[in-house]
């Protein structure tokens, strides 16, 4: 692979994993799950 | 608004996991990674990410707020907005009941190859990638010469249809709480065997030609207004908004549970699998490419002709193991289609007609799953595939982006997009700030409607029509029309209040 696409996967996988361990890190923080 | 008991969610996990497995689809394998190879490489992620902030979540959340404020599926949603905005809901239901009736024969033909593939029905080495295309139209569909040639339907894709519908319905019936489990076991499935085809994609001979075409940034192309016209359309397409069915997902979520972290951990969860499906299947072209001493211009990369045509190609050239790997990657595409397909026949179509019609849910799920069969039908004879190519573009397209502009529109304005964003905040564990009230108003809509008049409309209304069917583009805007009219009938029929 060239290294631009090594990059590319590199940040994009970056993004994905970043975004995600955000939201995971923001559970339990709002309402519940009970009615 | 009346109390009404709602079915529910067994829990915060089984709702991820059936919007992710709602979300998840066939698209995600055939049609992402060639629009990022297509426009530009990586330079593509760049507006695609950007679309997804700015078009999908905010609709996502929309979606799932609505249903969840007045707890009803699309129609009863608009219905609360004002009685005269009901028909708007039962638009995107006639769009997810026609999408759903071709999609499980889509299915269908992913179970025939699933069975053929354990003995490599179409051959081995270079004589089977030869014969992969004519195997698939002419021995599996056994293609006419046109749409007006129907033909009888092809026996083993009827029968392979029925079951469909069969394990469908057994999934159904019960309601969101076997679905939500259903979905937790098959999205983990397809991710376990994508792992595997992207392990063994990779490890080709040409695999990394192939994810050069993917990956490689022409950061050039970003300058030209296709590229983010590209971007906003596939941001549209796989999130399975604008179906009805995430209303109805969201109608089953409890009240005081949040809803703007889900939708981040959907959108976030869906694109991470298409980019990782797109190792999968650009090792697969350079493979093909490498194997066949062909350019990458000649290998179909994208829809039917990758799943069914090229990807059969690339297993029979495999060294070794090719029965195994043709079997896991049929059987990836059955739990994507099948995640998705219940998505559209339970949260599309059958909430809402158990709401207006105050049906229980095994006889509505029995009624739809028989009308749904029937109505496949069509696509299971000789010129199936003609009338299923018309119909995706009429609904799947056109249906699904107008009705999504509709529906962001009067809910933006109707209902009032303040109003739905403190009601999310109220619960929400990422709160949502005043920009989110003019995506939803002015960008979403706006966003929408320019693929469909960019995307759609200048190159349909052209001579020679959408593929040239018939000599124009009338089967379109004729089934558009039905689905359109069908939703004003719909919404006139009187019914005692259901589901109460």
């Amino acid at each position: 692979m060239t290294t631009a696409a090594v990059v590319t996967t590199i940040i994009m996988w970056l993004i994905f994993i970043g975004g995600l361990g955000f939201c995971f890190s923001r559970l339990g923080k709002g309402g519940g799950w009970e009615d | 608004m009346a109390e009404v008991k709602r079915e529910r969610w067994t829990g915060r996990t089984t709702f991820i996991f059936a919007a992710i497995g709602s979300a998840i689809g066939l698209g995600n394998v055939w049609r992402f990674p060639y629009m990022t190879y297509e426009y530009g490489g990586g330079a593509f992620l760049i507006p695609w990410i950007v679309g997804l902030i700015l078009l999908g979540i905010p609709w996502m959340m929309m979606e799932f707020g609505m249903g969840r404020y007045f707890q009803r599926g699309a129609p009863g949603v608009f219905e609360g907005i004002g009685k005269k905005w009901e028909w708007a809901g039962w638009w995107p239901v006639s769009v997810a009941f026609l999408i759903v009736t071709y999609y499980t024969v889509i299915v269908a033909w992913a179970l025939n190859y699933m069975i053929s593939a354990a003995t490599m029905a179409w051959g081995v080495g270079a004589a089977g990638a030869a014969e992969a295309g004519g195997y698939f139209f002419g021995t599996v569909l056994r293609l006419s010469d046109g749409p007006t040639v129907l033909g009888a339907p092809v026996l083993p894709i009827l029968g392979l249809l029925a079951l469909v519908w069969i394990v469908l319905f057994l999934i159904m019936y019960k309601g969101a709480a076997v679905i939500g489990r259903v979905s937790v076991w098959m999205v983990c499935a397809f991710w376990a065997i994508l792992v595997v085809l992207v392990v063994r994609g990779v490890t080709l001979a040409g695999a990394a030609e192939g994810l050069n075409y993917y990956l490689a940034p022409d950061f050039s192309l970003l300058a030209q207004g296709g590229v983010w016209f590209a971007a906003f359309s596939q941001i549209a397409f796989t999130l399975s908004l604008g179906m009805a069915g995430m209303f109805a997902y969201g109608s089953f979520v409890a009240k005081k549970a949040d809803l703007t972290n889900s939708a981040f951990i959907t959108s976030f969860s869906n694109c991470a699998t298409s980019f990782f499906a797109g190792f999968a299947v650009f090792s697969i072209v350079g493979f093909i490419m490498q194997a066949m001493s062909i350019p990458v211009g000649d290998v179909s990369a994208s829809g039917l002709g990758l799943a069914f045509v090229t990807y059969p190609a690339a297993i029979s050239m495999l060294p070794g193991g090719n029965a195994v790997i043709g079997v896991l990657f049929f059987l990836c595409l059955f739990f994507m289609g099948t995640t998705s397909a219940y998505f559209l026949a339970y949260g599309g179509v059958i909430a809402p007609v158990m709401d207006k019609f105050g049906l229980g849910r095994v006889k509505a799920t029995f009624i739809v799953c028989v009308i749904s069969f029937v109505v496949g039908i069509l696509y299971t004879t000789s010129g199936g595939l003609f009338w299923l190519d018309m119909v995706d573009r009429a609904v799947s397209f056109y249906g699904l982006l107008i009705t999504g502009a509709l529906a962001c529109l009067v809910v933006g304005w109707g209902f009032g997009a303040g109003k739905l964003r403190a009601y999310l905040n109220e619960t929400s564990e990422i709160r949502v700030g005043a920009w989110w009230d003019w995506m939803l108003k002015l960008v979403v809509p706006a966003a929408l409607l320019f693929v469909v008049i960019y995307g759609g409309f200048m190159k349909d209304i052209s001579p020679g029509g959408y593929e040239g069917y018939f000599g124009w583009s009338w089967p379109i805007w004729t089934i558009l029309g039905v689905t359109l009219v069908l939703s004003f009938v719909l919404q006139a029929v009187k019914t005692a209040k259901g589901g109460e």
